[in-house]
C-alpha cells in the first residue's frame, strides 16, 4: 500500500477531529464528503472508516467530561436504546438504499448541520417547561438510523433532541451528546466489521488521526475566536453538500469517479 | 460510621478510567500494527494487529455499557440495570446481524 495515502487519511483525520472538537461536532460529517469526493473512494468503504473516527473521537475526548461530571450518565443510557435500535435499523437499510440517495441524504444532513450552526444554540431561561422524554426519544431513534447510514455521529440530530425536547444546558448536552455517539457508532460499526466492511488500510491511521485530533482540539477549545471559524465552516459545510448532491446527481467536479 | 459502598469509585471514574485506557491500548495496537506492517509490508502481522485495534475500538463502547450495567446491578438499581442490559444486547444483534 502507498504510504501517502495512509498519510493522507491521518491527516484528514487529525484535522476534522481536530475542528470537530473545536465545533462541537463529529469528524464524520466532513471525513465522508472528504474521502468520497476528493479521495474518490467508495462511499461504503467511507463510512466504515468514519463510524472508527467517530468512536475514537467520543472515546477520547470522554474522560475529561466524565471526570467533571458534566455528562448525564443515566439519561445518555436510556437514550442509547433509541439511538442504538435506530442503527440496527440503519444497518438492514444501508445494503437497500442505493448509493446516490446516500449521497443526497447527505448533502441534507450537511445542510442541516450548517443551518444549526448559523442559528446558534441558546440555554433556555423558562426552567418550568416540562421535558418531552417521547420526543427526544423519537429524534434520538432517528439520529441512530442516520448515523449507521451515513457514518456519523448524527450530532445534528442529537444536540436538538437534548437542548429543544429535553432542556438540557448546554455543556451538559454536549459532554452527553459526545458520550453517546462512541455507542451509536459502535452498535452500526459492529455489524459493519462482522460483514467485513470495514478497511483496516483505511480505518487503521484514520483512527490515530482522530485520537490526536480529539485531543487536541479539546486543548485548543478555549483558545480560538470562535465568530470566524464558525463563519468559515457554515461555508464549507454549504460547500461539501452541494458538491455531495452533484456527485449524487452523477457529476463529481472535483475529478472523474473511477 | 461506616460509609456505604466505599469501596467502589463513583461511576463517572471508573467509566473515565476505561475510555482512556482503552483508547490508549487501541491506539496502541494500531500504531504497532502499522508500523510493522510498513517494516514488513502488507501481507505480514502488522494488519493483523492494527485489525485487532480496530476491533478493540468497537468493543470499547460495548465494555463501557457493561461496565455500567455491573455497576447498576451491584447498586440494585435493577431499572437501570435492566436498560444496560437493552442497549448491550441490541449492540450483540447487529454484530450476529452482521455475522449472517
Amino acid at each position: 500500500m502507498p504510504i501517502g495515502l495512509e498519510l493522507w487519511l491521518f491527516a484528514v483525520a487529525l484535522g476534522t477531529s481536530m475542528l470537530g472538537g473545536v465545533l462541537g461536532m463529529a469528524s464524520g460529517i466532513f471525513i465522508v464528503p472528504i474521502l468520497t469526493v476528493f479521495g474518490r473512494l467508495d462511499i461504503h468503504s467511507a463510512i466504515g472508516a468514519s463510524l472508527i473516527s467517530v468512536i475514537a473521537c467520543s472515546c477520547a475526548s470522554a474522560a475529561p467530561f466524565l471526570k467533571e461530571r458534566l455528562t448525564h450518565i443515566r439519561l445518555a443510557i436510556l437514550l442509547e436504546t433509541a439511538t442504538t435500535s435506530g442503527a440496527l435499523c440503519g444497518v438492514f437499510l444501508a445494503g437497500l438504499v442505493p448509493t446516490n440517495y446516500l449521497f443526497l441524504l447527505f448533502a441534507s444532513i450537511l445542510l442541516l448541520s450548517a443551518q444549526q450552526m448559523l442559528a446558534r444554540r441558546k440555554d433556555r431561561d423558562d426552567s418550568s417547561s416540562v421535558r418531552r422524554l417521547p420526543l427526544g426519544m423519537t429524534l434520538m431513534y432517528g439520529a441512530g438510523l442516520i448515523s449507521a447510514l451515513l457514518g456519523i455521529g448524527s450530532g445534528v440530530l442529537k444536540i436538538p433532541a437534548m437542548d429543544t425536547a429535553l432542556r438540557l444546558p448546554i455543556k451538559v448536552s454536549s459532554a452527553t451528546s459526545n458520550f453517546m455517539i462512541g455507542v451509536t457508532a459502535a452498535a452500526s460499526a459492529a455489524a459493519y466489521f462482522a460483514r467485513g466492511e470495514i478497511v483496516t488500510s483505511l480505518a487503521a491511521p484514520i483512527a490515530l488521526g482522530s485520537v490526536l485530533g480529539a485531543l487536541l482540539g479539546a486543548r485548543i477549545l478555549m483558545k480560538v475566536p470562535n465568530e470566524k471559524l464558525r463563519l468559515m465552516f457554515i461555508a464549507i459545510l454549504v460547500i461539501l453538500a452541494l458538491q455531495m448532491a452533484l456527485v449524487g446527481f452523477g457529476i463529481n467536479l472535483i475529478g472523474p469517479r473511477s | 460510621m461506616k460509609a456505604q459502598g466505599a469501596s467502589s469509585d463513583p461511576l463517572e471514574i471508573l467509566l473515565a478510567r476505561l475510555l482512556h485506557h482503552g483508547t490508549m491500548a487501541a491506539s496502541g495496537l494500531i500504531a504497532a500494527g502499522l508500523a510493522l506492517s510498513l517494516v514488513s509490508g502488507p501481507m505480514g502481522m502488522g494488519m493483523s494487529i492494527a485489525t485487532a485495534g480496530i476491533a478493540l475500538f468497537i468493543l470499547l463502547p460495548a465494555l463501557r455499557v457493561a461496565t455500567m450495567l455491573i455497576f447498576f446491578l451491584r447498586a440494585r438499581d435493577y431499572r437501570y440495570g435492566a436498560i444496560a442490559g437493552l442497549v448491550l444486547l441490541i449492540i450483540s444483534i447487529s454484530f450476529f446481524v452482521g455475522t449472517r
